[in-house]
């Protein structure tokens, strides 16, 4: 009996050192990490809606998060968005551009994901992601007729061809029931 | 002259991937590019550097009943502290690995050195173990990675190698890919090193 108390209070005490020592370097990091992800959300912007000067918040709330690009004049001139979804292991979250007055897709730009390196990791790469630039914001796509998968990685090509068709829809539904 | 020893055993002789056939799960997984290889090589290298000076100076303190969990404690806690530095100062390196960062976790090569040498050794030896099996397991990764790269897309550490006619064998960057090219590998490493071991035996 005494011996399997001195082993629990043992373990108890690796446990709660492993604890500090992990809460002293998140303490250390995590500022850091949360200006990486702020600043590459924000640099995403401007990728995904080129020729825009600034952007201002449209809609900050749970459900979505939506930036007005703005041109040198003030004129808003595009939209850019954050979409989150399911991917083939973890969560895939894009920052996707809109453009007003073709009424297309500009871009989308990959902020966080967790696909498998050399295969579903290639959503981030240019030859996928060009597919769905200048794809007008209405008619739907998808894999295989409009969209080509990436080869081994049909699972990533559909969740992020799927999360953008059904962020788009929500997106036009929120900013169409503003302006009535 | 032992250091010398222990730290050259990793790379060849002991070599954890070629020889024990040890931590075969990142191996397979995370070579399908030279570069993945070879992050995920330091990354497990430091953790394993890391673990294994702590269980070597704590092992006196620890049961021997309890000494299993509370080594892997430690070495999550080296894994969770690797998987935080380099969200936050290599962001792109993490990007690529993500997922097999935490899965160090398991890697056998790390449990395996905390219990069969720090555990029994002192601090330096244990360290320079570390220091010898975290290349050895560099290297190994860095070439499966390399050899699959050139053939899956053409290219080294992302470098354009062979010309645009060449056609691309998908396959070596999917998971059989790490299979075939792991299992030659091995036959190559394994006959030169039975012939070297019964030519010393002549002499």
């Amino acid at each position: 009996m005494g011996k399997s108390i001195k082993l629990i209070l043992i373990l108890s005490v690796i446990s709660l050192l492993s604890g500090a020592v992990l809460s002293l370097v998140y303490s250390i990091t995590s500022p850091t990490m949360e200006a990486v992800a702020l600043e590459n959300q924000q640099k995403s912007i401007f990728e995904v809606l080129p020729g825009i000067e600034s952007y201002r918040e449209y809609k900050n709330d749970e459900s979505m998060l939506i930036y007005e690009g703005l041109s040198k004049e003030g004129n808003v001139i595009g939209l850019a968005y954050v979409a989150e979804g399911a991917g083939f292991q973890g969560r895939i979250k894009l920052m996707i551009g809109m453009d007003i007055k073709s009424k297309r897709i500009t871009e989308y730009k990959v902020l966080e994901h967790q696909e498998t390196p050399g295969l579903g990791a290639k959503i981030n790469e240019e030859g996928f992601k060009q597919q769905f630039s200048q794809k007008p914001w209405t008619e739907p796509f998808k894999v295989k007729d409009d969209i080509e998968a990436i080869t081994g990685a049909t699972i990533s090509s559909r969740a992020v061809t799927e999360l953008i068709t059904k962020s788009l829809d929500e997106v036009l539904q929120i900013v169409g029931s503003d302006e009535q | 002259m032992k250091a010398y020893k222990e730290f050259i055993k990793g790379l060849w002789d002991e070599n954890p991937v070629f020889r024990m056939l040890m931590g075969m799960c990142p191996t397979l997984a995370v070579t399908n590019a030279a570069v993945n290889g070879l992050a995920m090589g330091i990354a497990t290298a430091f953790v394993l550097f890391s673990s294994n000076i702590i269980v070597s100076l704590v092992k006196r303190l620890i049961p021997n009943e309890i000494r299993i969990p509370a080594y892997i404690i430690i070495i999550a806690t080296f894994v969770t502290i690797a998987d935080l530095f380099l969200a936050a100062y290599f962001p792109d390196i993490h990007k690529v690995l993500g997922l097999f960062i935490p899965l160090i976790v398991v890697n056998c090569i790390i449990l395996g050195r905390v219990e069969s040498f720090a555990s029994k050794n002192n601090v330096l030896y244990s360290a320079i173990d570390a220091i010898g099996m975290g290349v050895g397991f560099t290297w190994a990764l860095t070439l499966l990675g390399i050899i699959r790269e050139i053939f899956g897309m053409g290219s080294i550490f992302g470098v354009t190698v062979m010309s645009s006619s060449f056609t691309k064998w998908v396959i070596f960057i999917l998971p059989p890919g790490a299979f075939l090219t792991l299992g030659v590998m091995l036959w190559i490493i394994n006959s030169l090193s039975k012939t070297k071991t019964s030519e010393s035996h002549c002499h």
